[in-house]
């Protein structure tokens, strides 16, 4: 298993429109791909879009990002990276 | 024959009937037996496979709008959700349920999980879900899509109601018009047809049911009315009068953001009423002068469980901020025994609007009151607002409401929470017996606001819903006048303000003499401003006082009527006016 933690930085947070391509990305990946929010026990599957939805993570929020799978390290990273660059 | 109902986007139109029965889905209770999970989880990846090329060809055809393609793009990821998706097919193949159940069974549970999202944009994809999941049954059941986005012809679309699916593939060169058996001027369809342009009238009670396929009638969406079988000279009168109309209109868009000043130099104060919270209607915030009715029974009545603090206070939030350094007067939940709310059992009444309504309920439900107050309280800090409560009768109910709003600031100060401390406090004026309490009513409020369309029905002592009374219900009667000229001289006196937000503050023939009472203050629909503001820089306000005295001694809402209509004719001077 690979994990990172994840910080929001766009202000409408990971719903609505960066949630569908967040999504989409981690369709593209193997792995089991699985979001929760920091200090939080309960895990959301991040291919889902109904399931980021209801985690609802707004600006400022952090959040741990873990897969696990044959591209795990992949998956994360490329994930992070999206999250990193949301504009809006 | 003649059906009635509310105008909520102006124009005239002549044309054929179309009436639109979308699919709506039957469930089934009983069980599979083991056999037949195989061919259930086929037939439900059928239906999938179905609802994804409808939505795909729906994308393609969306592509120069952008708007309606998100919307569409949101439906697909939802309809490929592996969450949901996974939950479906183990209810089929292990709680043997029949996949039109399971799919029923999943959404509304997801939806119902959004809805109670603390996020108002989160609140509303649980419509998205509706939508989809509404979509997955019917190409389960085999059903072709019937809509409303290739019609072979123009015609009025007469519904019962129109959903969000059902207007987001509109074909806007093919429908002339639009009549539905429900809803009104905040509803989603309301808004959907002002911004197409599209005349409509709705809550036309019995409508499915009187009009029939390929019927020619005229549709009045000035007056809010349907003409059935309309001889050749009322063909040809309303064909000119939607052809004035249409000039109007289009004249009138120009004055949107025009100064509403009467030529004699006064400012009148345009504000809008709104109700839906959704961004088209916040973006009329930046052509008014502020909020003059906000309605909160959306987050009562959109939503199947009642609203908690926090949710109320995200959408007040939302609103405040819309509107800035504007006033938003937001008007306490105002229900009663007419509508069932979800979580809350409202005993029937043989009587509902004579009964347990609006600030009654909420006294008689101090929990709900005490929430929305606590809310509201705290959204304060976010812009310009002020509260009034609806439904008042009496001052002892007023004076409850005002140590309840006390107390819940006192509570707020307990626990280090900030609110604005110069909150102005009002009162709806609906009830005759507080309207004639005026003197009284001035020393315990900050403002009043007059609801003429309640006002009206409870001087004429006549149900606006019920057609067989409906030439009772005059709005024009000199009663309402009078009352209204009474409580503008009370308060003016004061120093205190009267606003109007009932229908008459947007109707133009009423303006000059809202205008003439001394009501400078006009709380509306969107799709008034623009026209009001045109009426009142055209308005005298000496010749509108004279006007006003006038019609407080005419005997009967017909000569009022009538005289409005010529004062109204000669203010426009030689434009033209959608009411003549």
């Amino acid at each position: 298993m690979y994990s990172r933690e994840i910080t929001i930085v766009n202000e409408s947070g990971l719903h609505a429109r960066p949630a569908s391509d967040f999504v989409k990305l981690a369709g593209t990946f193997q792995s089991r791909i699985e979001l929760k929010r920091l200090g939080e026990e309960k895990t959301y599957n991040a291919k889902s879009i109904i399931m980021l939805m209801s985690l609802g993570l707004a600006q400022g929020e952090k959040a741990i990002l873990s897969a696990e799978g044959e591209d795990e390290k992949e998956a994360v990273d490329a994930l992070a990276e999206l999250v990193a660059n949301l504009e809006g | 024959m003649e059906l009635f109902g509310q105008p909520v986007s102006p124009g005239v139109v002549i044309g054929e009937v179309m009436r639109y029965i979308p699919f709506r889905p039957r469930l089934t209770e009983e069980p599979l037996s083991t056999a037949d999970v195989p061919s259930a989880l086929a037939r439900y990846d059928q239906a999938k496979t179905k609802a994804r090329e409808e939505l795909d060809a729906l994308e393609n055809k969306m592509a120069n709008d952008p708007e309606k393609a998100k919307i569409i793009a949101a439906h697909q990821d939802i309809l490929q959700d592996p969450v949901m998706d996974e939950e479906i097919r183990s209810l089929i193949s292990g709680q043997l349920v029949s996949p039109d159940a399971a799919i029923a069974q999943i959404y509304d549970t997801y939806a119902a999980v959004l809805r109670q999202s603390q996020n108002a944009r989160m609140q509303e994809r649980a419509s998205d879900l509706q939508d989809v999941r509404l979509r997955l049954l019917r190409c389960l059941a085999g059903v072709p899509e019937r809509n409303l986005s290739a019609l072979p012809k123009p015609v009025i679309v007469v519904a019962d109601d129109l959903y969000p699916s059902d207007t987001a593939s509109l074909d806007r060169a093919h429908v002339l018009g639009i009549v539905t058996q429900v809803g009104g001027a905040t509803s989603h369809t309301a808004i959907i047809a002002r911004s197409y342009e599209i005349p409509a009238v709705l809550g036309v009670a019995g409508a499915m049911e009187h009009l029939s396929d390929g019927q020619t009638v005229i549709l009045d969406a000035v007056e809010g009315k349907v003409l059935t079988e309309p001889s050749d000279e009322e063909i040809v009168a309303f064909r000119a009068k939607g052809e004035k109309v249409s000039a109007y209109l289009r004249e009138d868009k120009a004055y949107l953001d025009a100064e509403p000043v009467t030529r004699d130099g006064v400012r009148m104060k345009v504000y809008l009423n709104i109700g839906a919270v959704n961004d088209a209607e916040l973006a009329g915030a930046a052509h008014v002068d502020g909020c003059g009715l906000f309605r909160t029974e959306f987050l009562y009545l959109n939503s199947d469980h009642l609203p908690g603090e926090e949710e109320q206070y995200q959408a007040y939030r939302k609103v405040l901020q819309a509107f800035g350094s504007k006033p938003v007067t937001l008007r306490t939940m105002d229900v009663g025994g007419d509508k069932q709310l979800p979580g809350l059992e409202l005993p029937e009444e043989n009587n509902p609007f004579l009964g347990v309504r609006g600030l009654r309920l909420s006294l008689a439900r101090m929990d709900l009151f005490r929430t929305q107050v606590r809310a509201a309280l705290r959204a304060s800090v976010h812009g310009n607002l002020k509260i009034m409560m609806p439904m008042v009768g009496a001052l002892d109910d007023l004076l409850q409401a005002k140590a309840v709003i006390a107390e819940e600031g006192a509570a707020l100060d307990r626990a280090g929470i900030p609110w604005n401390y110069d909150i102005q406090i009002g009162i709806m004026v609906e009830v005759p017996s507080i309207a004639l309490i005026a003197d009284m009513v001035v020393q315990e409020v900050d403002f009043i606001s007059v609801g003429t369309n309640d006002l009206t029905q409870y001087l004429c002592a006549a149900d606006r819903m019920n057609p067989a009374v409906r030439p009772y219900y005059q709005a024009y009667h000199p009663a309402v006048f009078r009352v209204l000229g009474n409580l503008a001289r009370t308060f003016a006196a004061a120093g205190k303000p009267v606003s109007v937000c009932g229908e008459l503050a947007g109707d133009p023939l009423a303006i000059p003499v809202l205008a003439g009472l001394g009501i400078h203050k006009l709380s509306m629909n969107l799709s008034s401003v623009a026209g009001a503001k045109r009426l009142i820089r055209r308005l005298n306000l000496v010749e509108a006082k004279a006007l006003a005295q006038e019609v407080q001694n005419l005997k009967t809402a017909e000569e009022i009527k009538a005289r409005l209509t010529a004062f109204a004719e000669r203010t426009r001077e030689g434009s033209s006016s959608i009411y003549v």
